[in-house]
């Protein structure tokens, strides 16, 4: 319960005013944090299949650890709304009902799956968060993944696709236009808990930290003393020596989606777990995209979408967002393309170009 | 806990303790050949066996005498010991013999007290199989017996001897894994718990465990070992129990439960929770020792320690991380979404003998050097007590208080 954890620690600051401070109303008004920061503190928590971490600075190891647990206690409370594992979460009992009627839901849960399904209008479904029952006759919601037949392939796509979801603003509800179909958060889902506890750090005055979720989403709060802000390395996919890039991150956030952790392979090919709807296959063309943008939410979407668009449609989509930035690595296995949108590099020049000349591409739109 | 601890091999607290396995001819070089040590064993069954197998591993001892009422355990000791034994079909003919050292009674549970006792009372050492004593009254017997003879008894609890115990409770008692509150012990089977009967008339004899007059069922054969590490770990034996069992499976005949869960209270509001089945086997037997910041899982054959996870720490900032920066990449994950575990770090003891083995040599060596065993008649009447009154409380349905040993003298 996070708000009861926060009224307890207001109440413990209260006592700790009211016994060594000089007014009996030092409760009245509102608790002053410690000056600047000294240290930075780690802390790890596991949830929703990966492990989220917060690097935080702090006067004390006590007073970091509260904060982050107030983080984390959000994200608890965030999967047991959203989770697709779980079936109490409000997202399993969507999927269940919605099919038969028309479920009314919270304002959180319809807002969040209103937003999925605005990436996907925007994206002209390349994002959708009906993929689920894809990836499913893929294998891989539990790990055993196999090529589903054209029988399998026809089947799943009935049970998919975002415009089945259709949404009642008004009455706050949510229904499917066929049966079967199913949310599922995967591509959108870590960036939104991520919004949430920065939400909550920045209520909790915290001025300087970094949340990873499992590093494919990150955001940075302010920066470290004395830093112009947190640095993050982009891993360059043919090389594990050396990041392709290293951008420094204030106070926005960052995505990354690639095939290096989820695929199967199947007589030498490599499947990967990010699904084009369209064809309802395995995305082929692109190796790993990340997105900038000061909503987590968005930067995740976005890195999602990206991967499947592919370089020029990205490039399209890009343009009408002008607070984001990427970069993309297509190619079959092997980067062939690089292109970066307003990507800002510290150490200077075009990241694709210091990469390798046969991947240079940029495009500023 | 530095994990280099765990590697380099037994810790302190087992050196000190004196039972790291020493070389055969190094313990017993001060032994003369023909320092011998004449054993009588009461119910050469199949534990008595067990027991002349190791015993004859040990240098110097000779099997000088069996007592059995069952005709063919005679001819089976014979076999194992090489040669004839004299053989006795009442124990207290045995007893009248002048030349044995020591008596090992692994007769069934409601003999032990008259046999025990009739050994003490003759002047000999004695190494008796637990549960110590199937009644209260039984194990308070012995243990009056034991402090009027002064004769040394040691009871069959040989994991006290194991050394990956002796290291993991060491550390626990060190407060490794922080305050202990819970124990939790399965000791579970898929099999029916009958031996063969190859005349009918002697089913009680040889499946003396199935019947109430004789054996207290799953809660003395099986739990009382785990009733003893748990004692050993907490540091005193339970002040109440509350239990219930049944017969879920097995209705051919037998009159103990197939299946047992019993509640230990301890001081504190600490406890032990024993549970036994023997319907399915999947857990095996295992105890898990809980403490605030870490779990201990121990087995008959290893030990391995879990932390809870400790989730913050503070960040050198000259790090990697605070110099270069976090990685980005993809991270979804396909494992469950179960609190994260870790592998567990398995203790690395210097091992290799038999617990029971380690027992018996220890026993020997009491007994030559007139010293006072490990597991003494204290620890026997802690666990044999506990598990007499859980028995009691399974049959009353209510809370039974476990009396305590009375104050020595
Ligand atoms: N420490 C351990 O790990 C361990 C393991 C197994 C058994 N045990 C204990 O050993 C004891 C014996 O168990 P077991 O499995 O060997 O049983 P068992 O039935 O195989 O052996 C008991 C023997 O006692 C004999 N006996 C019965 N009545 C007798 C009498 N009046 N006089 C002389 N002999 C008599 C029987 O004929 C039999 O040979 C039990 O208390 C059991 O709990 C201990």
């Amino acid at each position: 319960m996070p708000v009861v954890q926060t009224l307890k620690r207001l109440l413990a600051l209260c006592l700790l005013l009211a016994n060594g401070g000089p007014s009996d109303y030092a409760c009245a008004s509102e608790p002053k944090r410690a000056a600047p920061a000294a240290q930075v503190f780690l802390e790890t928590h596991t949830a929703m299949g990966t492990i989220f971490s917060i690097y935080l600075y702090a006067p004390t190891e006590r007073e970091a650890h509260t904060v982050a647990q107030a983080a984390f206690d959000e994200v608890d409370r965030v999967e047991e709304l959203l989770s697709n594992y779980r079936p109490s979460s409000e997202l399993s009992r969507i999927n269940r009902e919605a099919a038969l009627g028309p479920v009314v839901t919270d304002r959180e849960t319809f807002a969040f799956v209103a937003t999925s399904i605005g990436w996907s209008a925007r994206t002209n479904g390349a994002f959708d968060i009906t993929v689920g029952r894809l990836m499913k006759a893929w294998g891989f919601f539990r790990a055993n993944g196999h090529v589903p037949s054209a029988a399998e392939l026809a089947e799943a796509g009935r049970q998919m696709g975002w415009q089945k979801v259709i949404l009642n603003s008004q009455e706050r509800s949510v229904r499917f236009a066929a049966d079967n179909v199913e949310l599922d958060p995967g591509g959108i889902g870590k960036g939104y808990v991520v919004d949430r506890m920065v939400e909550m750090l920045r209520v909790e005055h915290v001025t300087s930290a970094l949340i990873s979720a499992g590093s494919s989403t990150i955001y940075a709060i302010g920066a470290p003393p004395g830093k112009r802000g947190w640095k993050v390395q982009i891993p360059d996919p043919e090389d594990h020596q050396r990041p392709i890039s290293t951008v420094v991150l204030r106070d926005t956030s960052l995505s990354t989606s690639a095939c290096t952790e989820k695929y199967f392979v199947l007589d030498g090919h490599r499947y990967c777990h990010i699904m084009n709807p369209h064809t309802l296959k395995p995305v082929e063309d692109m190796v790993q995209t990340t997105a900038i943008h000061p909503s987590a939410t968005a930067s995740d979407a976005l890195s999602a979408s990206l991967f499947v668009l592919g370089p020029e449609a990205s490039l399209h989509l890009l343009k009408g967002m002008p607070e984001a930035s990427a970069l993309l690595l297509a190619g079959h296995g092997r980067v062939e393309h690089c292109t970066s949108v307003r990507w800002s590099d510290p150490e200077g020049g075009d990241v694709c170009h210091r990469t390798a000349t046969k991947r240079n591409r940029k495009v500023e739109p | 806990m530095n994990r280099r601890d765990f590697l380099g091999g037994a810790s302190a607290s087992v050196l000190a303790s004196g039972m790291l396995p020493l070389l055969a001819q190094d313990r017993e070089k001060n032994v003369s050949p023909d320092d011998t040590f004449s054993v009588g064993v009461i119910g050469p069954g199949s534990r008595g066996q067990e027991l002349i197998r190791q015993l004859l591993r040990i240098r110097g001892v000779r099997i000088a005498a069996v007592c059995d009422i069952y005709e063919p355990r005679f001819a089976e000791v014979d076999q194992l010991a090489g040669s004839p034994v004299p053989r006795y079909k009442d124990y207290r003919h045995m007893l009248e013999r002048k030349d044995l050292d020591a008596i090992v009674v692994a007769t069934p549970l409601y003999l032990h007290a008259e046999h025990v006792n009739a050994a003490l009372n003759s002047g000999r050492a004695v190494y008796g199989e637990k549960s110590m004593g199937f009644t209260p009254e039984d194990s308070l017997s012995i243990l009056r017996t034991v402090s009027e003879t002064g004769k040394i008894f040691q009871v069959g609890h040989q994991y006290r001897y194991a050394p990956w115990f002796q290291d993991a409770v060491q550390r626990v008692r060190d407060l490794q894994i922080g305050k202990v509150t819970q124990i939790v012990a399965y000791w579970n089977r898929n099999a029916d718990w009958r031996r063969p009967v190859p005349e009918p008339k002697d089913e009680r004899l040889i499946n003396w465990r199935l019947y109430r007059e004789y054996s207290g069922g799953l809660l003395t054969e099986l739990g009382s070992h785990h009733i003893d590490v748990a004692n050993w770990v907490l540091g005193e034996q339970p002040i109440d129990v509350i239990g219930v069992g049944s017969i879920a499976v097995y209705h051919d005949g037998r009159e103990v439960d197939d299946n047992v869960q019993v509640i230990f209270g301890y001081s504190e509001g600490r406890r032990m929770t024993f549970t036994s089945m023997t319907s399915n086997s999947l857990m095996g037997e295992q105890l898990w020792i809980y403490g605030t910041s870490g779990s201990l899982q121990l087995t008959l054959e290893d030990a391995t320690f879990y932390y809870e996870p400790r989730p913050i720490h503070a960040v050198n900032p000259h790090s990697e991380m605070m110099q270069h920066g976090v990685t980005t990449g993809a991270s979804f994950r396909a494992q469950g979404e179960m609190p994260y575990r870790g592998p567990g770090t398995r203790l690395a003891t210097a091992s290799g003998d038999d617990p029971t083995l380690v027992a018996c040599r220890s026993f020997v060596d009491c007994v030559r050097g007139k010293k006072q065993p490990l597991a003494d008649v204290q620890i026997g009447y802690a666990a044999a007590i506990a598990a007499a009154c859980a028995n009691r409380s399974i049959q009353s349905g209510r809370k039974e208080i476990i009396p305590p040993a009375p104050a020595a003298g």
